[in-house]
């Protein structure tokens, strides 16, 4: 390049450079307009709408403020303690089991059994199933007339007559927790299998050359790197039960009598049955404080930001 | 077409929650048209600070930055006709080797045809002809590092920036690419700048060393200077290996002659010399002017505490009799083992005296002559 | 290991095989517990329901194959609209998505600002959010402004669940992408925009692709948003409007499964050609 040019060029550059020549303000704007926008319309105003509505009688119809009226009527009626204590027993229930299963069966991977990566590919199809697919085929299992588990236990004559699992009080539950598990157990074995195969093989190496059983080299080795993971799963894992919504609603409707009805399940009677939005949304509300809660307790132990920020 | 470069008061502060690093303090420099300059020093030390500001990745905050008579300081990269090696290598994973080294060119406008025939060009002087069609992840380590070279140099830059590129080679390789770069360097007519924190490569590829500490320039000088004139201590035993030795020493007046009183030995210093009258220095003594024996003007004994064999010559690492670490090198100690005491000598000739702020207070070689034994080329430097 | 051998009751090559054969025995365990469900949804579907249930009990040994379960959902249901709608929410939303995962990943990674913990608190709240508490306020919104009922309202709550644990993605993905490639770039000429797109674009492809299959799958599986926001039949999904299959006299387990079946052939076809990049989001984290 001629240095007449390049001099012409470098003078044209910081003009326009001024002018902010290589996209730069354009490409923050462009990063970050589309993720903001997003956020305040999706998020920030219906929740801010929410949450202002919560605070009348008959929101939609006739307006009235009553202020945390709502809330302490939701409080102070019984049924609510009841809803969160099946929303407690299903999210502790699911995600308890689904982390047995879950780490059991990465354990088991682990080892590089025959047939690992088949039995790895097998394990996608619950997690990415729709939830709706996975009810009919255990709706199917489980049915009193022609489910195959019913018919499986009178023959074996463990049960004299076929039981209607979904709409029994005592088995509605259980259920409802099968059904979740068999769906969730593969998103803790996923993320497990994905810490235990990060593990140094060396450290086993050693450990064995240091005369460690495998009993000791699973508890001082195995289990501190999945500690993390492990309580990461309960947390959020957790979390996402307690709120879950769509495979109880699709399995019993919350029945029978209330049985199953979560606090998910609460919110959608009070706003689509009961059409009473005030409630509806106070409900939504002390679930978003709940999950606020959650949050800050998830922040404070585990400070994710850090793997970004 | 190679350019000079000139550093005038640059300053580059990081500022990260409240707290300001200064990476590069104060820093002025001139790096001559076509030369070879290596910038080398301990980690930290803004070497890699002051390349990126060459290349327009950072801005100083204060200072200039110029090539030739044209001030670059806050010229962005892509207005600056320099390129550059990454310590990464940095090559694109998505395109093959032809289109890693023709990217700059694609860029530029340069039409295919062209493209192609100069980016062949390079492939045959860097001996890649054969992977020019493959992907990068193909490639093993020293072949990425020549595409790498070859996407720098196509670009006919007026100046060649290299930050560490050989730092995740192995030994062979490296020595190998040094001297790839040092023809590319000959044949090319461009300004190379090349940042490593080895002295090895420093002192065997340049035409002139920058040796920085914690983002002060210590001395720039050309290898040979700087290993026999080193204006300070740290200088001293940055450059060479092994480290130079430093000896505490008191300075007493005897009969109107200055003594260096050091653990074991004596030394006198001619008349003249202006050097403290009192108090303490340090004296610095590279292991490669050791001689075993007692021929040097200067006797003292180390105890041998480990014995290196290198072949033709052995490094001991061992202790003077006040605990002082102190290597020697020598062709004749084949035989020394740990525990034993081996008696050495030096000639003022090669010693360095220190003050107490670690400036070079006396060069031995300027006040008594020639030197008497020098070192064998440059096996001083050699690890 | 000497130690623990001679205090053992049984041989050390005895242990090895016993623990050997309890590994194999849980991945038969969960393997039947998995397949089963999965291969009644298959054998119910390509069976005519007079095959599966001859005789009063249920024959799981497929004998006589048909399509009559898939004839009778596009002969008098309304399946087929229901997949185009799905279809519709599906790609619109996993596009934005996507794109907005993409773009706030790089910049959340590239551009220094303050605020950025709280930043990523911001997605990680979000990620970790209730779709049925966020579906309540949505609902409020989209009703006063005429929204409900629509592509658009749909496509926006799906994206709402979605793009949160997608940014998230991107952004750590962008994590690994060395600056080294962008500041080549540029030292070569290329200006940020260019940079973008012959650098950043294509070397966070399997980031993308992966949060693109999340998205996707959210969509997909979604249950809640769109019983929520679409009320009219003709707007279904497809899980909505099969949801209500098992209420109509007219369709049985027969035509239930083959729909069943014709919803799980996307996830089907990511778990077996996708797989790599599905294991890839979990390693940051995963999905509800």
């Amino acid at each position: 390049m001629s240095t007449a040019l390049k001099s012409r060029l470098a003078a044209a550059g910081s003009a326009l450079r001024e002018r902010d020549v290589d996209g730069t303000t354009l490409l923050l704007a462009a990063c970050f307009v589309p993720m903001l926008a997003f956020f305040v319309v999706v998020w920030v105003i219906p929740i801010v709408y929410a949450l202002g509505m919560s605070l009348f009688a008959s929101p939609v119809r006739n307006p009235e403020f009553v202020g945390l009226g709502n809330y302490a009527e939701l409080l102070g009626n019984g049924a609510f303690w009841g809803f969160l204590w099946n929303s407690v027993v299903y999210a502790v229930a699911t995600t308890g089991l689904s982390l047995v299963i879950g780490l059991g069966l990465a354990l088991v991977i682990n080892q590089r059994i025959r047939g690992g990566d088949a039995l790895r590919t097998l394990m996608i199809f619950p997690y990415l199933l729709p939830t709706l697919v996975v009810i009919f085929m255990w709706k199917f299992i489980l049915d009193p007339n022609i489910g195959i588990l019913n018919q499986f236990l009178v023959d074996a004559g463990l049960i004299d007559k076929p039981i209607a699992f979904f709409s029994t009080l005592e088995f509605a539950m259980p259920a409802v927790v099968v059904t979740s598990v068999w769906k969730f157990a593969s998103f803790a074995f996923f993320i497990l299998l994905a810490r235990l195969q990060a593990i140094d093989p060396d450290l086993y190496e050693r450990a064995r050359v240091e005369g460690a059983t495998t009993w000791q080299a699973f508890r001082d080795i195995t289990f501190p790197h999945l500690r993390g993971a492990i309580l990461i799963i309960l947390l959020v894992r957790g979390i996402w039960m307690f709120n879950k919504f769509d495979i109880i609603y699709l399995s019993t409707r919350g029945g029978p009598l209330q049985q199953t009805t979560t606090l998910p399940i609460r919110v959608y009677q009070l706003a689509f049955s009961e059409v009473n939005f005030g409630m509806a949304t106070a409900l939504a509300g002390v679930m978003f404080f709940l999950l606020a809660g959650v949050a800050v307790v998830y922040f404070r132990a585990f400070a994710p930001e850090k793997e970004v920020a | 077409m190679a350019t000079s470069i000139h550093l005038d008061t640059v300053r580059k502060e990081f500022r990260t929650l409240g707290n300001t690093h200064v990476a590069v303090d104060d820093l002025s420099l001139d790096i001559p048209e076509g030369s070879f300059t290596t910038f080398v020093g301990p980690s930290g030390c803004g070497k890699t600070t002051t390349l990126r500001m060459l290349a327009g990745l950072e801005t100083p905050t204060s200072g200039t930055v110029s090539f030739g008579d044209e001030d670059v300081t806050d010229l962005p990269p892509q207005e600056r006709n320099v390129s550059m090696v990454f310590q990464s290598i940095a090559l694109y994973p998505h395109m093959s080797v032809r289109e890693n080294i023709g990217y700059g060119l694609k860029i530029h406008g340069v039409p295919k045809a062209e493209r192609d025939e100069r980016i062949d060009e390079a492939a045959e002087v860097l001996q890649i002809e054969a992977q020019l069609e493959k992907m990068p992840a193909e490639l093993s380590g020293g072949q990425q590092q020549r595409v790498a070279l070859g996407g720098a140099f196509v670009q006919d830059p007026d100046v060649l920036l290299l930050d560490e590129p050989m730092s995740d080679l192995d030994a062979k390789l490296k020595s190998d690419l040094r001297v790839e770069i040092q023809r590319l360097h000959q044949e090319l007519d461009t300004t190379v700048v090349y940042v490593t924190h080895d002295q090895t490569e420093a002192m065997t590829m340049s035409d002139q060393v920058v040796l920085l500490r914690d983002g002060e320039l210590a001395q720039v000088d050309p290898p040979k200077q700087l290993f026999d004139y080193p204006n300070s201590e740290y200088v001293a035993q940055f450059i060479g290996m092994p480290s130079t030795n430093v000896v505490d020493c008191a300075v007493e007046h005897r009969d109107g002659e200055t003594v260096l009183v050091g653990p074991g030995f004596e030394l006198s210093l001619p008349a003249g010399v202006d050097a403290p009258t009192a108090g303490r220095v340090r004296l610095g003594i590279r292991p490669q002017y050791l001689d075993v024996g007692s021929a040097g003007a200067c006797r003292l004994s180390v105890d041998v505490e480990v014995v290196e064999t290198l072949g033709t010559e052995s490094v001991v690492h061992g202790r003077l009799e006040d605990g002082t670490p102190f290597d020697v090198v020598s062709d004749a100690v084949d035989d020394a083992v740990a525990g034993d005491r081996l008696d050495v000598s030096f000639d003022l000739a090669d010693a360095f005296v220190f003050g107490e702020d670690g400036e070079t207070i006396l060069f031995g070689s300027e006040r008594a002559g020639e030197r008497s034994s020098s070192p064998a080329g440059t096996g001083g430097v050699t690890p | 290991m000497a130690t623990s051998t001679g205090r053992s009751l049984v041989s050390h090559d005895t242990q090895k095989r016993l623990q050997r054969i309890a590994v194999y025995l849980t991945a038969l365990l969960i393997s039947v517990f998995t397949i089963i469900p999965v291969y009644v949804m298959v054998v119910i579907a390509i069976q005519s329901p007079a095959t599966t249930f001859a005789g009063g009990r249920v024959n799981l040994l497929p004998t006589q194959p048909s399509l009559r379960n898939f004839l009778v959902l596009l002969g008098s249901t309304d399946t087929v609209r229901y997949f185009v709608n799905s279809l519709v929410v599906t790609l619109g939303s996993t596009v934005l998505s996507t794109t907005i995962a993409v773009a706030a990943g790089y910049g959340l990674t590239r551009f220094d600002f303050t605020g950025k913990s709280l930043a990523a608190r911001a997605v990680l709240f979000s990620y970790m959010f209730s779709p049925i508490v966020l579906a309540i306020p949505l609902y409020v919104v989209f009703s006063t402004l005429g929204l409900l009922n629509s592509h658009f309202a749909l496509t926006l709550a799906l994206t709402a669940i979605s793009a949160p644990f997608c940014i998230w993605l991107m952004w750590q993905y962008f994590q690994t992408v060395p600056i080294a490639l962008e500041e080549s770039a540029w030292v070569r000429g290329a200006s940020r925009w260019r940079t973008v797109r012959d650098v950043v674009l294509p070397v966070a492809r399997p980031g993308y692709i992966s949060a693109a299959i999340f998205a996707f799958a959210v969509a997909w599986n979604d249950f809640t948003m769109a019983r929520v926001v679409m009320s009219r039949d003709e707007m279904y999904t497809i899980t909505v409007g099969a949801s209500l299959f098992l209420d109509r006299v007219s369709i049985g387990w027969g035509e239930t499964m083959a729909v069943s079946l014709l919803i799980s052939i996307p996830p089907f076809l990511i778990a077996l050609f996708l797989q790599r990049y599905l294991l890839q989001g979990f390693s940051v984290g995963g999905l509800e």
